[in-house]
């Protein structure tokens, strides 16, 4: 009871960037509400200020730490690092949907406002530890992607994606929660930290939610064997939320994750290291595999998105501070390169003739050079070729399993990658080696020339000079271990 | 090791040249591309040659050149640039090849679309490869060595003969997914720096004080050596090779040959033989017999070859056999000749594929059945032919006689028999080179098509020269190159003897 009593004031410095996303998203609201037929250009700028805000008030106050609600509310580097990487992003995909949608005819004013939702949830799944928050956020993240998702009314794909998104994300949300509540039934606590220094206590019905808790995650991050939404949900998807999904919907179901795993392995090191080594050995032999027989260069890219999955858990396999860094240093690269990735489909599709299929591709170094040339930056990255931000991240994840040896989880991981030199690799020399001229009419406006320039130039310089970002996620990861 | 820092910091600016050179190709009119891509490299070679005047020969063994720039402190990486001996004489080789390579490239007629891509992808090679030979920062070494693998890919891929893209595809494959071992084991050791010593680090100064246990460093050795056995090529992983530098054009294939399998070649002596002593004395048998296997074996798939370039890329295969053996042996003798066969390999394989280039563009055929006799009308080039084939063969006054007498002078310590298997293979390589001689210059089918070949001249003839003197210069004042790498080489076997003699003890 004493908790109780012990009244304190919110500190809401904290949640500063929350609360102005948060009314981004109402104010853009109302203006869906007030006109009839939004106006995009004014939609896009509001949003485009309020995240603007956002990130500026992060990266000014890189200094800000706390907790507060009671602990519900949790603000540190590792927060602060990924919410702005998350924050950055979305504007990325701001600038990209301008074009995208007002070609495709298809942009609604809901689109606006459900973005900003999805991203405050993003933001505090990065920062907290208490279940009801976590669990809030995971399902403001869900629910806003299956409307995204489903967006393009008139596309059958795009509702068949999110249908299935819908049934394996409710799975994952009831898995979840039934977890959740073993964890509190059985530890009194609604906070993560608490439950699983509990976790020692042997109690198995502790462990079975907490378990339970994980698996709720496993199916949100596409982790082989619970997969089976995400192709279908990426390929379905309008290019641009797959874009959105891929790089901050990724950061957003890994950061509870990470921020758990230095106390689970912790306490359960053993089971930690053995389940995570399988999932991971699973999901990045799995991923590639697929990838390498598609056909459609969207669904092959999700493909590879599950296989990046995989990686990341390799990381995350390793129960020390190396191996968290390795997640997080992994985690931005992906979120920019498979973004990058996607981006360029998007500006790709609004060509007369374009299905997305490996021969559109041929020959497109003619037709368009830079787009051609970024895009085998992208694909030489998710390869994990130097010098791009792929080849550091995976050389950190090889670091952290050579701390911990675990040799046979390498060689997997070295083998998925040879795998995935298949498909990468067939994709670049399509776009360079072949004489077939594509078809390519399209004309980049300013705001995809400006999303693709930032990606892909921060895709090399994060490769070339690794310690702008090795800086941030060396103190977040450290910081969360030594707590 | 000890190091001299460098009063001018030539090895970046000669890592710098081609990238600016580069970038002025890509921004200035096509016009201009082939005068810059020469000026460029030749003011490297140029550079590289003005290394030679400021090098201290008393102390070659010492990192001279030194420059140091940090990267990730608390990781231990740091851009750490800086030239050996050996480092110094396989910097001089790729300046000089790439130098050859443009020369050959700008009467090329095989090359007529993208010129502007061609020229950029080789300069861009060239630096990747200056920072290889010159890195002394391990991580940073292997970023290099998979740099030079994105440049070569598309030169294969879009400037090849007829399977191009199939054979840029499997260079890539084998190459990359071989070195992702390399990657393993790079951290691996610097991660073991950690536990021994407390804090990561790249470098390699800091990185051969590592301790191990046995069998882990054997391990170590293993990650390593699968990388550098794909890209050496050591026998039955060698497969790539004949595609690619069958496929490649011709500059691709000199540059290939001469430089991109030395990185092996040399990474192998400097790391798998410096940074793991003990398990590479633990191995020497193994390694010696497979190298010697290499030779034979690649000197008899050299023979069977009805393709010229083909038949040249095996013969770089057996090459690299006696450069393995040699350096093996783990003597004096051997090392000396597996270092002065790198070199001279990187000289006569060059000139073999400018050879198969040049009868190309006039028979348009590789195919050795055309072949015969054709060069009997180019009295100039049937010169050159003779001297590279006769240096390829190991002919004393040729460049390679150095690399093979003392592989076998090398042998000899150990064992006789040994000594008489690398004379075998010896034999066998003088074999195929006597068979392509023949068939160029004897039994010509049609001698009214070769009559009216013109005798090579102009930017050709002078690319030729550059690797035909250097040959002779290696045949007949070896000395001149024993100078370089002596001290390297010593260094290198007291720190074996220090380390693995002294486990024994």
């Amino acid at each position: 009871m004493e908790q109780v009593v012990n009244i304190e004031l919110p500190n809401l410095s904290l949640l500063v960037p929350e609360i102005i996303v948060l009314i981004t998203g109402f104010v853009l609201f109302s203006l869906d509400l007030v006109y009839k037929k939004i106006n995009h250009t004014l939609a896009t700028s509001v949003s485009f200020i309020g995240y603007l805000l956002a990130f500026l008030y992060i990266a000014l106050n890189s200094h800000l730490t706390g907790e507060t609600f009671y602990g519900l509310y949790v603000r540190d580097t590792f927060s602060s690092l990924l919410q702005s990487v998350m924050i950055l992003l979305s504007l990325a995909i701001l600038a990209f949907t301008y074009t995208y949608y007002r070609h495709k005819n298809s942009l609604y004013g809901e689109f606006y406002y459900i973005l900003s939702f999805v991203l405050v949830g993003a933001l505090f799944l990065a920062s907290s530890y208490n279940l009801i928050v976590v669990y809030i956020a995971l399902e403001a993240v869900s629910i806003g992607f299956y409307i995204l998702t489903a967006l393009s009314r008139k596309d059958f794909n795009s509702k068949e994606g999110a249908f299935k998104y819908l049934i394996l994300g409710g799975i994952s949300i009831a898995l979840s929660s039934y977890g959740a509540g073993f964890m509190y039934v059985y530890s009194g606590s609604l906070d993560l930290r608490d439950i699983l220094t509990y976790m020692a206590d042997d109690e198995k019905l502790l462990i079975l939610g907490v378990v339970f808790f994980l698996v709720g995650f496993a199916i949100k991050i596409g982790a082989v064997p619970f997969h089976f939404w995400l192709p279908d949900a990426y390929q379905g998807a309008p290019t641009p939320i797959t874009a959105y999904m891929a790089s901050v919907g990724k950061i957003a179901f890994f950061a509870p994750l990470a921020r758990i795993m230095p106390l689970v392995s912790e306490h359960f090191e053993n089971a930690w290291v053995l389940t995570i080594s399988i999932i991971s050995a699973l999901t990045m032999l799995y991923g590639n595999l697929v990838a390498l027989s598609q056909k459609d260069v969207k669904r092959l890219l999700a493909y590879s998105s599950i296989a990046h999955s995989g990686y990341i858990l390799a990381g995350m396999a390793v129960s020390h501070v190396i191996g968290l860094k390795a997640v997080l240093y992994f985690l931005i690269a992906y979120s920019v390169m498979g973004m990058g990735g996607f981006v360029i489909l998007g500006v790709l599709e609004r060509s007369r003739g374009w299905q997305n299929r490996i021969d559109d591709f041929a020959g497109l170094r003619f037709s368009k050079f830079y787009l051609a040339l970024a895009f085998a930056v992208f694909m030489f990255s998710l390869l994990g070729v130097p010098p791009t931000v792929g080849f550091v991240a995976k050389a950190l994840v090889f670091m952290a399993l050579a701390y911990k040896e675990l040799w046979l989880l390498a060689f997997v991981m070295i083998i998925a990658t040879g795998i995935s030199t298949g498909y990468y690799l067939r994709l670049v020399a399509i776009m360079f080696m072949r004489k077939e001229e594509s078809t390519v009419e399209i004309d980049l406006s300013n705001s995809e020339k400006l999303v693709l320039s930032f990606l892909s130039i921060a895709t090399l310089i994060l490769g070339v000079l690794p310690m702008i970002l090795w800086f941030f996620v060396d103190i977040s990861a450290e910081l969360l271990f030594r707590r | 090791m000890e190091k001299i820092y460098a009063e001018f910091p030539i090895i970046s600016v000669s890592l710098i040249i081609p990238i600016i050179g580069s970038l002025l190709i890509a921004f200035l009119s096509e016009r201009y591309t082939k005068v810059l891509s020469v000026v460029t490299t030749g003011t490297v070679f140029v550079l590289s040659m003005l290394s030679l005047f400021f090098f201290d020969f008393s102390q070659a063994h010492k990192v001279q050149f030194y420059e140091e720039y940090t990267l990730i402190e608390n990781l231990g990486l740091r851009l750490s640039l800086g030239l050996d001996g050996l480092s110094l004489l396989m910097y001089i080789l790729t300046t000089l090849v790439s130098f050859v390579a443009i020369l050959w490239s700008v009467r090329d007629k095989h090359i007529n679309t993208r010129l502007k891509e061609y020229y950029i992808f080789f300069l861009i090679t060239e630096s990747f490869l200056i920072g290889v030979f010159s890195s002394w920062d391990i991580l940073v070494f292997y970023v290099f060595y998979e740099l030079t693998l994105v440049p070569m890919f598309f030169v294969i891929g879009i400037w090849g003969y007829k399977l191009r893209m199939y054979s840029a595809y499997k260079f890539f494959i084998y190459i990359f997914v071989s070195s992702l071992f390399l990657l393993l084991g790079i951290v691996s050791v610097a991660i073991q720096h950690y536990k021994n010593f407390g804090g990561i680090s790249f470098s390699y100064f800091d990185l051969i004080k590592n301790e191990y246990s046995i069998g882990f460093e054997v391990f170590l050795f293993f990650l390593f050596l699968i990388a550098f056995a794909v890209k050496t090529p050591i026998v039955p992983f060698h497969t790539w090779l004949p595609d690619a530098h069958g496929e490649a054009p011709t500059a691709g294939s000199v540059v290939l040959a001469a430089v991109l399998l030395k990185m092996g070649t040399y990474a192998l002596l400097r790391f798998n033989i410096g940074l793991f002593p003990e398990a590479s004395v633990f191995l020497m048998p193994l390694m010696v017999i497979w190298g010697i296997i290499t030779i034979v074996f690649a000197s008899w798939f050299t023979i069977t070859q009805s393709n010229v370039k083909r038949f040249v890329a095996y013969s770089s295969i057996s090459h690299m056999g006696f450069v393995v053996t040699g350096m093996f042996l783990l003597n004096y003798e051997g090392m000396r000749a597996s270092i002065m066969e790198m070199f001279a390999h990187g000289l006569t394989s060059s000139a073999l594929f400018m050879m198969a280039g040049f009868i190309y563009n006039r028979l348009h055929s590789f195919n050795m059945d055309m072949l015969r006799g054709s060069i009997v009308f180019m009295p100039i080039f049937a010169v050159l032919i003779v001297v590279t084939g006769f240096s390829s063969m190991g002919l004393p006054g040729g460049s390679s006689f150095w690399g093979k007498f003392l592989t076998i002078l090398g042998a000899k310590e150990y064992s006789l028999n040994l000594s008489l298997l690398v004379l075998a293979g010896a034999f066998f390589s003088g074999v195929y080179v006597l068979y392509l001689l023949k068939t160029l210059f004897l039994d010509a089918k049609s001698t009214s098509r070769i009559v009216h070949f013109t005798d090579i001249r102009g930017y050709k003839l002078v690319a030729f020269l550059f690797t035909v003197i250097p040959m002779l210069m290696v045949g007949f004042l070896p000395f001149l190159f024993f100078i370089m790498f002596d001290q390297t080489i010593n260094n290198l076997l007291s720190l074996i003897t220090q380390k693995a003699m002294g486990g024994i003890q």
